[in-house]
């Protein structure tokens, strides 16, 4: 696990968010997990490769995701609408993306794919054999947790 | 309301722009900042390939593209808009933003690049400067 890369997505989100969805914004712990990863109702999906490669998911309540793209839309949203699960999409691929320009910056030759937003009951995400570091972000429209799985190629 | 215009303030058109985005929230979000602007009309498009479609059908005086598309990702559309029309203004628009992208996208034709989140003070002076390329920042 590349827990200086584990750094910067946690830091560049938590920046993020606070620059979008304004304080309180606060990461009070991280934690490693075995895979699978049990996600709540709404999942957004960003893959990584290059010279390390991995993925991260964002995971939240369905409340969260809609009030958070209510936020970020600048008017309330009736429920999950195909604006509000594109809202959540770009909320997680700006915090990745400005976390890969920070990586690429350092040397390291990463990039991203497009985000994959999941909706529905008990998600879960099944990879190979990695381990996740998990990492809480509470908001002001409730919890996000930030999974990171990232490694070496070699 | 904001003057962005500086040629349309002379001829008295308005300035066409088209939004280059595989992101729904972002279109609404770009088309929200351009609708604020005077005397704009926005056209959107949401990959590579209906982008190219897009502008040689409507010829716009400024382009706002995003990088990470799926498909034809925005830096090869840059490329392929800016050899069909050398004269073709694209402001680049995006959450990844290293130095090396950067100048892989400005190498490929474009003129201005904005990382995201883009406000719109950011893309007012983005747009103005593309359009008046002389005026000082």
């Amino acid at each position: 696990m590349r827990l200086d890369f584990v750094k910067i997505f946690v830091d560049s989100t938590a920046v993020l968010f606070r620059e979008l969805i304004g304080p309180p914004v606060d990461v009070p712990s991280i934690s490693m997990k075995p895979s699978p990863v049990a996600g709540r109702e709404v999942m957004a999906i960003i893959g990584l490769a290059g010279e390390a490669h991995g993925r991260v998911i964002f995971d939240m309540d369905l409340f969260t995701a809609v009030q958070l793209a209510g936020h970020m839309l600048g008017e309330p949203s009736p429920g999950m609408t195909p604006l509000v699960r594109s809202s959540i999409a770009e909320l997680a691929s700006m915090a990745i993306g400005r976390a890969i320009s920070k990586i690429n910056d350092g040397g390291t030759r990463l990039s991203m794919s497009p985000p994959t937003v999941i909706t529905g009951a008990n998600l879960v995400s099944y990879d190979q054999c990695f381990e996740t570091l998990v990492a809480p972000i509470a908001t002001a429209y409730g919890e996000v947790r930030v999974n990171i799985t990232i490694q070496d190629l070699d | 309301m904001l003057d962005v215009n500086k040629e349309a303030s002379v001829v008295k058109s308005p300035l066409t722009c088209l939004i280059v985005d595989d992101s729904a929230f972002m279109r609404f979000h770009l088309r929200r900042m351009m609708d604020s602007f005077d005397n704009v009309i926005a056209s959107e498009a949401a990959n590579g390939n209906e982008a190219l479609r897009e502008y040689g059908r409507l010829r716009p005086d400024i382009v706002l593209m995003d990088i990470v598309m799926p498909g034809m990702e925005g830096v090869e559309t840059v490329k392929r808009i800016c050899s069909e029309d050398p004269k073709a203004r694209v402001i680049m628009i995006s959450s990844v933003s290293y130095q090396e992208k950067v100048a892989e996208a400005m190498s490929a034709g474009a003129k201005w690049f904005i990382p995201k989140p883009v406000t719109t003070e950011e893309l007012r002076r983005a747009i103005q400067n593309v359009l008046s390329p002389t005026t000082d920042n």
